[in-house]
């Protein structure tokens, strides 16, 4: 865990939500039951297929639906509260955003939103810009954007307010490896600062990389819940790395220890992950949007 | 912290509409309605007509134009940002919901503004050139001038005081014992002023009738006085009658028009004010000179006797009233289109926005039903054999007759078309009551729905 404390920013006890029909009959269960604690500078990860119900959690404590039955707190108020909005930085997972209007006009609208004016406003929106790497396109209507591109605007929207919860869904979905990695080193920079981080996604990879706890759902359930590394370790096998010996001693090795355990253990050379090689590669070259 | 939000969302809603090219599409509507529309109507090809085309058609094509694209936006403003889901990066952010409602409403009056001062300005200059460019003579074009590009108050005729008489009649009537039993005195009394006053503007061949009109104290005297009159015949046949107006009561001031006009027309007589300088009370004499007529005249109606038009004020800042009262009603219908909006999808919106409209419209029928009492049962049914259900209907009319009052009566069209001002009061009414209270009725469901409405 990073910069984690004990405080909680996120408390959900007995979380429900049922959706209903035109009749208020009983629709279906999308979230049930579930209980969650994320704590003050921990980056979080909601994990599960779709329909599981990480939507729906995430737009609860958004406050954009309310829980039929249960009890959920963000920053220690109701999400409903426009206090708790004003430390709340939400990227959604498609980019909800004004076609018409260009980058720099939506950063404005939006830091018009959090009550930012004159020169706060306008040296933020120059530093976001700049940090999402869209500076040569501020001029540019959104509606030309690639999809990496509008997802850059979006996480730029994001962090308009400096919030002390970042929810984000998605992040990494339609950006290019290198900005994949730039995000997740933001965000694991941002976890270093104090905020709060609660993170949607499918993609895996990206949630092993940055997460400290995950919770995986399932049918609207919280099926797993804990520290990533508990998660993934296996306390039944141990893997021994060490640099490539000699034919010989590796036999001896190998030979002892089926001696001592009376098994045969696998030998297999440690690879590179693609991300790695593909980071190296175009880094070489400068990229321009 | 509330102004910027919100002036952010009016401000938004405005570029929303100059980018989506819909504020250009309108202008442009606008202006080539405003000035094809006076082009296709042919009217009766004189100057007067013409002007009258060009304030009457014109104005009422703005505002039915600037009505449907105002409550049609109006509709989608909330609901077409739901359904593409933009409004939940909006909502995620620290803003109250009824800032957001407050927000796009303002933006929509901002582009209404816009259009309408657009809309003044093209119907100002169209009615100053056509009368600039007209061939007709310098008097033609002064008569119309003053006819239609001024604001005019429009003075009753002051009713004779027949109290004594009235009173007298009905002793006499009631000694003489040729009454039925039961009338009350007030009743025979009420019933005789009637008669009176249907006498009084019935003009048989070669009879006249007299009208006098107090001036009032304010009155400025640059421009010309105006008697607007019209009578019926009580013959099928439709010619014309000629007949003498006299102005004055003083044979040596005196005033005399001769003119002839057409049963059922509208007819307007000029008077030079500087000629009636120093009267408080003006006197106007209708003579009939076609004494071998066979036909009567009635002058007038209880409720449309004859008008003396005296100036009130300039006709821009008239038609800036006028618009402005346009102005408050569209506010009410974007209050309305948003508070629709936020609770259905567009099409269902527009429907249901337009629905209420068409009832709102047809408060003439509601009227009807509201005052007549009557409601599925024949007209000539006792109230006592009305069933709770249409008695509840009918109640229901006459609350609905006096909540939708306010919203068609508040018309400034038929006044700024004829000439006539629009009065301080009326504007200060439309203000209060459509873009005031209404509004803010209208908005407060709609917001209290908007914070209830879950955005899944």
């Amino acid at each position: 865990m990073m910069g984690a404390n004990n405080e909680l920013v996120i408390e959900a006890r007995s979380l429900t939500k049922v959706f209903h029909d035109f009749w208020h009959r009983p629709k279906i269960c999308a979230v049930k039951e579930i209980n969650l604690e994320v704590k003050r500078g921990e980056i979080f990860g909601l994990l599960g297929p779709n329909g599981s119900g990480k939507s729906t959690t995430i737009k609860m404590i958004l406050g954009l639906l309310h829980p039929t039955s249960g009890h959920l707190t963000v920053l220690g108020k109701s999400p409903r509260d426009v206090a708790v909005k004003a430390k709340i930085g939400f990227m959604p997972e498609e980019s909800y955003l004004y076609k018409y209007l260009t980058a720099a006009e939506i950063l404005n609208f939006y830091a018009n939103l959090y009550g930012l004016s004159g020169n706060a406003k306008r040296d933020i929106v120059e530093r976001l810009i700049n940090q999402v790497g869209l500076n040569a396109a501020r001029s540019r209507p959104i509606g030309e954007f690639s999809k990496g591109m509008a997802r850059r605007v979006g996480l730029a929207q994001c962090l308009l307010n400096d919030p002390d919860l970042i929810l984000l869904d998605e992040p990494t979905s339609g950006l290019d490896p290198i900005a994949c990695r730039e995000v997740k080193d933001l965000l694991l920079s941002l976890a270093r600062k104090g905020k709060t981080i609660l993170i949607c996604s499918h993609h895996l990879a990206d949630m092993q990389d940055i997460c400290d706890r995950v919770a995986i759902l399932l049918n609207g359930e919280v099926c797993s819940q804990g520290t990533v590394h508990d998660l993934l370790i296996n306390p039944d096998t141990l893997r021994l790395s060490l640099q490539s010996p000699s034919r010989e001693t590796l036999s001896a090795i190998l030979n002892y220890i089926e001696q001592e355990t009376g098994q045969r253990p696998q030998v297999d050379h440690t690879g590179r992950t693609l991300e790695s090689v593909y980071i190296e590669t175009v880094t070489r070259r400068p990229v321009s949007l | 912290m509330m102004p910027i939000r919100t002036i952010a969302i009016a401000c938004l809603t405005v570029r929303e509409a100059v980018r989506s090219k819909l504020l250009l599409s309108l202008a442009i509507l606008l202006v080539a309605g405003l000035i094809g529309l006076p082009l296709l109507i042919a009217g009766d090809n004189t100057l007067s007509g013409k002007i009258q085309v060009i304030l009457t058609y014109t104005l009422g094509f703005a505002t039915t134009i600037l009505s449907i694209t105002t409550l049609w936006t109006a509709c989608g403003g909330f609901s077409k940002e739901i359904q593409d889901r933009r409004l939940y990066l909006v909502i995620t952010k620290p803003l109250h919901r009824y800032e957001l409602w407050l927000g796009k409403w303002l933006g929509m009056l901002t582009m209404n503004l816009g259009l309408l001062a657009l809309t003044g300005i093209t119907i100002s200059v169209m009615a100053h050139q056509t009368i600039h460019r007209s061939t007709d003579s310098l008097m033609v074009k002064r008569q119309v001038s003053e006819q239609f590009l001024m604001a005019r108050q429009g003075l009753q005729p002051l009713t004779p005081d027949w109290s004594d008489f009235v009173k007298k009649t009905t002793q006499r009537l009631i000694e003489s014992g040729r009454l039925q039993e039961k009338m009350m005195p007030a009743v025979i009394q009420q019933k005789l002023i009637e008669e009176l006053s249907i006498k009084r503007f019935t003009i048989p061949p070669g009879g006249g009738a007299q009208f006098s009109f107090k001036r009032p104290e304010t009155q400025e005297n640059s421009h010309d006085l105006l008697l607007s009159y019209k009578f019926d015949s009580t013959r099928p046949e439709r010619s014309p009658v000629a007949a003498r107006w006299t102005m004055g009561t003083n044979p040596e001031h005196q005033i005399q028009v001769d003119v002839t006009n057409y049963p059922g027309v509208p007819a307007i007589l000029a008077v030079i004010n500087d000629e009636t300088a120093g009267t408080n009370i003006l006197t106007f004499t209708y003579q009939r000179l076609d004494t071998n007529s066979q036909a009567t005249l009635l002058m007038a109606d209880r409720t449309q006797a004859p008008e003396l038009l005296v100036p009130y004020g300039s006709f821009g800042m008239n038609l800036i009233r006028g618009l402005f009262i346009i102005l408050c009603r569209l506010a009410f219908l974007a209050a309305l289109g948003l508070m629709v909006g936020c609770l259905l999808s567009t099409p269902v919106a527009v429907f249901a926005a337009f629905f209420i409209i068409i009832l709102v419209a047809s408060s003439g029928y509601v009227e009807s039903v509201a005052t007549s009492g009557v409601f599925f049962v024949p007209h000539e049914g006792p109230a006592s054999e009305q069933t709770w259900l249409n008695q509840s209907i009918l109640h229901l009319f006459r609350v609905f007759h006096v909540v939708t009052q306010p919203l068609t009566k508040l018309d400034p069209v038929p006044l700024l078309a004829t000439g006539r001002v629009v009065s301080g009061q009326m504007t200060l009414q439309a203000l209060v009551w459509l873009a005031g209270l209404y509004s803010a009725i209208t908005a407060l469901i709609g917001i209290t729905l908007f914070n209830r409405r879950e955005l899944g």
